[in-house]
């Protein structure tokens, strides 16, 4: 039920918010309906599952009798209770022909088959054993099927689709795909292309379904998807998927395994590097016409591939190897932090994590740094100051003092907060340097450069500190669509946890004419959920990949274990600033960036919150949210929004 | 060498004999003629007092003329010489001898053909020779290879007009520019060589002087594509030997030393890319030949013996030399610099044996032998800039010295139970050493055992079982080669292996017209340790012959062969554990029969008549789930070889010959394709025979 009501959410063409918001309703409203009633008593397989939040379905075996398939299997809830009864189940069958098998090069290839279908009538012979125990004989020999002549020995695929809709008794069933890999002499299938598991895919996109949420495995995906299904062969498996990531990747292409990660118990799973082909290289790199020679030597077939493009050189070529080793040899750490006036004196240390050795000169002298900035930013308790000091670019200035590694600088014309002795402040740190491949190499000789990961350092008034601003997202979360620190915004900044909020703080003002305000602000936390809800002008092409409301995506928990969406607010969490003077309390503003409606408004209005009011009132504490959807409450957020 | 014709005459015999198997290692089991205790015998009375000796001219020559169809020159490997129409050749069996014992002799047999042999030997049989030889050898492989190209000097060249192409197909003139190349080697070897016989000395040299001509397949390669090219082969070998030893009695000592020389009439082949060069301007190609060089060896050995007991002992050096200046590492481009202008190679081996006979007590006789073999490369290691077929620059590889050293012990007995039962068995062990292999030493332990039984005077039987368990260090696969290697792969030759080998042979020898002998043998090699690799070589196998003397003048003999051989290997398709399987059935059938009726019709006409039918069949089936064979793999002969010879007279003889031979072979490499077939590889087309051809006859010869 839950998984069925998901996997509708993720049809984001239809994400309006006003639809989430039903949605959750909706399940609401279902959580507290009935249970369903109990099966046959009596039958084999144990009692008959009361309660389905998941099905299982385990495919026992394929019988094969004068080439027609009969396939036995069970299907159980999540507590291995036979599910009995079920309404209606798809059955697809396709065959594999192994790597090189059509011609020297080729990668292996699905053939489909057949899709058959059981709901008041059968393509084929169904029995329901009433045990949890279901039969399926297909209607024909698969011989022939589609134009495909059945191979002895060649692996085979059956694939059972169940669920979407009901019991009887009405107990909704959550949309399941199994398949099973047989061959016909009863062996274990000697080949497979086991390449990726969807677990892979739903990293970004939650819970990917298609076709009406019927299909949501991969398996099940390449039965159809293949060139003797599909007409247009943009549409066979690899390419269309490929080319689909083409635009609006989180993250850089050229890392694979970005979604061919690697799996020792997926037997296939280097192929993207062991199999070249010119439709799966082809598919990102589309600017090369290989049978007519444009973009690379011409190539008729995919036999030659291989030749140049050997595995090491494919793996050479698409990876973060070199950056990784170059980013080893620099190390940029802040080692003493205190303010002095309206001034910051900071002392920076340079290491080569490589070597353990600590680079003796200072940046200016170092001829390897292209960028090296520092900015800074006091006043923790307030989310920040406005920003105001200049940031100092360490390869362009001298040290005031220092020596043997260490050297000292300042940042002057802080914007200290009320009470500085007890408030804290951060330096964020960016920078480049230049490489030529795996090491670092002086700028005069090499243009390429590395982006070092940005990093961060709370300081008090008197000296460095561990603690500082919480953490609300972190590098990790936004890592798992982005990659680790490889989203980078104006030139190097990639530190998502904590170096962006330096200047995207609540002193950002939104534009208090906007539709929905949350997105004309570049306030952080107003900017990134908008931009990946897709309602910033300035970024229309943004597709969310995944479930939006799925907090846990992005943020992530505190000291305690709670994710860091649960209400109420930290005190720290400012109210959203208008551009004409007027203030949004915090909560509302945060809530109302997703739920825009105006029953929505009223229902925060009504509960305390403050739209466009003056600062005294959108501070005055008088938002009741926790009341219900704080933690632990009736209506928690995180209980309504479908965290996984 | 030339000891063919050689009067058997006093004494000197059995030196000569004990010479020879003390240079050639092929040592009998303890009863040798070598262990035979002459020290009582009256060699004098050995003397053959009916070899009279006819001094004089004496022997025959004859001419002969026949027709040859050589259609396809492959059948020249039957006939001689691949000439198509009327051959002429000359044959000779000469002898002069005078009084003095001093004797002249000139053989030749089929002078005239690529395969005709001469030899001129005059000396003192038994004193001192001197040879003069002339030899003739030919390979004949095709005359059906299709190219475009024309070989010129080191060069191969296509026609002026030639337009490339990415793919063989988009080459618009190929087809019109193809011509037939033949694929042969021809070689003729020049002798020259003397012996003196001392009295407690033999000394020893010859000479040979071998030309190589002909053609043979080359694959041109540039990045992925390939055109086979005809490369013309012109080069030289000479060889130097000196021998002297010296013996006494129970002792013989001696030195013999051997130099050859190679020399090379080409210094490279090179040639123009058909296709549109993949990268840049990558228009020809060139590869390095073989390089002169040469070679030094000398060897000493010493044998004695006395009482029952035997000892031999050789100790030999060698070193083999090349310098032949490098080519640039390409001819497409600026060429990386190269560490040094020539190689200067130089690979050192040692050889090293001992040896020992005896016979402990009556009817027990042990063996005992140590080996001892050292290669040493000597060369300079440097890194060497690779680039790719002409292509692209891919870093440096340093010459890897394969430095190997061989260690052999074998300890063995002998036991005679009674007259009819003896048994053998021994144990062996060898140790080899390698550098940049996979394996730093594989060591083998191998036992045997071998019974004899003299059932009767006429039947004869033995049968020999043999096992042994090769193991070795740690594999760990190179990392030198440009493709990693599947860490599960292990190389047949290093792989851990068990081996039996049993074989059963049955002689049937009475003294009577019909003899006959059978063999039968099966052998098993298991790679016990290896997932990816050579898993499995089962082999079978057996012989029949008879023999059948009906008359003095008429026999008839027939045998009949067959082996098989059964291999299994296992593949990967995702560099882990083996997911593909190969199976290679090779099966060979060789039958033969013949009759010789001599002296008919008043004793002026032989007949003969021989047919020989041979098949060699290789199948190969590759399963992963799904099984695909290859294709053909095989060759068939059908051969008659049928004489008829007339004494017109005392003097003159006339023969017929004829030859008659249908054969037809395939590989499924290249059976039924064209020169276009593959995209990537520009090939000779199509290279299987299927032909029926004759050789027809006639010799007159004279008898001096």
């Amino acid at each position: 039920m839950k998984r069925a009501t998901l996997a509708h959410l993720a049809n984001r063409a239809l994400a309006s918010k006003k639809i989430i918001l039903l949605a959750i309703i909706a399940m609401l409203a279902a959580c507290s309906g009935d249970d369903g009633t109990s099966g046959n008593p009596g039958e084999p397989g144990g009692p008959p599952a009361s309660e389905i939040n998941a099905l299982n379905i385990a495919i026992n075996e394929v019988l094969f009798e004068a080439g027609i398939a009969t396939v036995n299997y069970r299907i159980t809830n999540e507590s291995d209770e036979p599910v009995v009864g079920i309404p209606s189940a798809t059955y697809l069958a396709a065959q594999l022909l192994p790597q090189g098998f059509t011609n020297a090069g080729n990668a292996s290839e699905w053939q489909y088959f057949t899709s058959e279908s059981c709901s008041s009538s059968c393509d084929g012979e169904f029995v329901d054993h009433k045990n949890g125990q279901y039969s399926y004989t297909f209607s024909a020999a698969f011989d022939g099927l589609n134009d495909i002549a059945f191979m002895p020995g060649a692996t085979q695929r059956v694939v059972i689709k169940v669920g979407g809709d009901a019991l009887p008794d009405g107990t909704d069933l959550p949309v399941t795909n199994q398949h099973y890999d047989w061959q016909d002499n009863g062996s274990a299938p000697a080949y497979t292309r086991n390449l990726i598991e969807m677990q892979t895919c739903n990293t970004c996109h939650n819970d990917l379904a298609f076709h009406g949420s019927k299909y949501n495995e991969v398996e099940t995906c390449v039965t159809c998807h293949n060139a003797d299904k599909v007409s247009n062969p943009d549409n066979v498996f690899a390419p269309m998927v490929h080319s689909k990531h083409l635009t609006g990747f989180p993250v850089s292409l050229a890392d694979c395994q970005t979604c061919h990660v690697a799996d020792e118990t997926l037997t296939e799973n280097m192929n993207w590097a062991r199999v070249p082909t010119m439709a799966a290289c082809g598919s990102c790199h589309t600017n090369i016409d290989f049978p007519s020679g444009q973009g690379h030597p011409a190539q008729v077939d995919n036999s030659n591939c291989v030749a140049c493009h050997n595995p090491d050189w494919t793996m050479s070529a698409h990876s973060q190897a070199d950056t990784d080793a170059v980013l080893g040899q620099f190390n940029v750490e802040v080692v003493s932090a205190k303010l002095n006036g309206d001034a910051v004196d900071f002392s920076v240390r340079l290491s080569n994590p490589a070597t353990n050795e600590v680079y003796s000169d200072s940046a200016d002298k170092l001829d390897f740094i292209d960028d090296l900035r520092v900015y800074a930013n006091f006043g923790i308790s307030v989310d920040y100051t406005t920003r105001s000091a200049k940031s100092i670019k360490l390869q362009d200035v001298e040290p005031i003092s220092g020596s043997n590694g260490i050297y000292h600088y300042q940042i002057a014309g802080l914007t200290l907060s009320d009470d500085p002795a007890t408030d804290k402040g951060s330096l964020a740190l960016q920078g480049k340097l230049c490489s030529n491949d795996a090491m670092l190499a002086n700028c005069a000789d090499s243009d390429v450069t590395t982006t070092i990961k940005s990093s961060y350092q709370f300081f008090s008034a008197t000296e460095v500190t561990e603690q500082g601003r919480r953490m609300v997202v972190s590098n990790e979360t936004c890592g798992s669509c982005h990659g680790d620190q490889q989203l980078n915004y104006h030139g190097s900044r990639n530190d998502l946890e904590q170096q962006c909020q330096l200047c995207h703080n609540p002193n950002m003002q939104a534009d208090a004419s906007a539709v929905n305000p949350a997105a004309s602000t570049a306030d952080y936390k107003h900017l990134a959920h908008t931009l990946h809800a897709g309602s910033r002008e300035s970024y229309p092409d943004i597709n969310y990949p995944g479930n939006i409301g799925n907090c846990a995506q992005c943020h992530t928990t505190d000291d305690t274990g709670v994710l860091t969406v649960a209400l109420p607010l930290s005190p720290t969490v400012q109210p959203l600033a208008f551009n004409d003077g007027s203030f949004t309390s915090a909560t509302s503003a945060i809530c109302s960036a997703c739920h825009l409606s105006d029953s929505a408004k009223a229902h925060m209005t009504q509960q305390g919150g403050v739209f466009n009011g003056t600062e005294a009132d959108a501070t005055a504490g008088t938002e009741s949210c926790a009341t219900c959807h704080g933690q632990g409450a009736s209506a928690d957020v995180l209980k309504v929004h479908p965290i996984k | 060498m030339f000891a063919s014709q050689r009067n058997i005459n006093t004494q000197l015999t059995l030196l000569a004999l004990a010479i020879g198997t003390s240079i050639s290692p092929a040592y009998a089991q303890g009863y040798g003629i070598q262990n035979a205790n002459r020290d009582k015998a009256n060699t004098e009375k050995w003397e053959c007092k009916r070899c009279t000796v006819n001094s004089g001219f004496s022997g025959s020559v004859g001419v002969g003329a026949a027709y040859n169809d050589a259609d396809d020159i492959h059948f020249g490997n039957t006939a001689g010489t691949d000439k198509d129409g009327v051959v002429g050749h000359l044959d000779a069996d000469l002898v002069n001898k005078a009084e003095s014992g001093y004797q002249t002799s000139f053989v030749a047999d089929k002078l005239g053909y690529d395969t005709g042999t001469a030899t001129l030997e005059t000396g003192r049989p038994g004193h001192y020779n001197i040879t003069l030889g002339y030899r003739g050898l030919a390979h004949y492989d095709t005359n059906d290879a299709l190219s475009p190209y024309v070989n010129n000097g080191d060069n191969q060249s296509l026609p002026s007009n030639w337009q490339t192409g990415a793919i063989t197909s988009q080459m618009p003139t190929l087809l019109e520019d193809v011509r037939n190349l033949e694929l042969k080697t021809e070689r003729e070897r020049f002798l020259l060589g003397g012996d003196y016989l001392g009295s407690f000395y033999r000394a020893e040299v010859n000479y040979q002087h071998e030309k190589r001509q002909g053609k043979r397949a080359f694959s041109g390669n540039i990045l992925t594509n390939s055109a086979m090219l005809a490369q013309p082969i012109d080069d030289t070998t000479d060889e130097f030997g000196a021998k002297i030893y010296f013996n006494g009695k129970g002792w013989l000592i001696g030195v013999d030393s051997s130099f050859s020389q190679y020399k090379n009439d080409h210094d490279a082949i090179s040639w123009q890319n058909a296709f549109t060069p993949t990268f840049g301007a990558a228009y020809s190609g060139q590869s390095a030949v073989s390089p002169d060089n040469k070679a030094y060896r000398i060897g000493a050995n010493a044998q004695l013996s006395g009482n029952g007991h035997q000892v031999l002992m050789h100790l030999g050096v060698a070193s083999f030399t090349q310098d032949d200046a490098f080519l640039p590492a390409t001819i497409n481009g600026l060429s990386p610099a190269l560490p040094t202008t020539s190689l200067d190679g130089k690979v050192d081996t040692t050889e090293m044996k001992l040896k020992y006979n005896g016979r402990i007590v009556r009817g027990l006789s042990v063996r005992a032998s140590y080996d001892y073999s050292d290669r040493d490369n000597k060369t300079t290691l440097n890194p060497y800039p690779q680039v790719i077929t002409d292509s692209y620059y891919a870093g440096t590889a340093i010459n890897p010295e394969y430095d190997r050293t061989k260690q052999q012990a074998k300890l063995a007995a002998k036991y005679r139970i009674n007259r009819a039962i003896y048994l053998n068995a021994g144990y062996q062990y060898d140790h080899n050493d390698y550098s940049d292999l996979d394996r730093d030493s594989l060591k083998q332990n191998s036992v045997f055992a071998k019974v004899n039984y003299s059932i009767t005077s006429s039947w004869s039987a033995w049968l020999k079982a043999e096992f042994s368990d090769r193991s070795g260090s740690t594999y760990k696969a190179v990392t030198t080669t440009n493709s990693q290697s599947n860490p599960y792969l292990r190389k047949s030759y290093l792989a851990d292996r068990e081996r039996q080998k049993y074989q059963l042979s049955i002689n049937f020898n009475p003294e009577s017209a019909l003899s006959a002998s059978a063999n039968v043998h099966v052998s098993s090699d298991d790679y016990d340790d290896t997932l990816v690799g050579l898993t499995q070589v089962d082999t079978q196998g057996y012989d029949i012959s008879a023999n059948y003397l009906l008359s003095d003048d008429l026999s008839i003999n027939a045998y009949l062969n067959q082996d098989w051989r059964d291999s299994d290997q296992a593949g990967s398709s995702n560099f882990g554990l083996p997911n593909w399987f190969v199976n290679t059935d090779e099966k060979s059938t060789v039958i033969g029969a013949g009759v010789d009726y001599l002296h008919l019709l008043d004793k002026k006409l032989d007949l003969g008549l021989d047919y020989t039918y041979s098949d060699g069949q290789s199948d190969t089936e590759i399963t992963q789930g799904l099984t695909s064979p290859y294709g053909d793999y095989f060759a068939k002969r059908h051969n008659i070889n049928a004489f008829a010879q007339y004494h017109l007279n005392e003097k003159m003889a006339l023969r017929f010959d004829w030859i008659f031979e249908n054969y037809q072979d395939s590989d499924w490499l290249n059976q039924g394709t064209s020169v276009d077939t593959i995209p990537n590889v520009l090939t000779f087309g199509d290279l299987s025979h299927d032909y029926s051809a004759h050789y027809v006859g006639l010799t007159f010869s004279y008898q001096l």
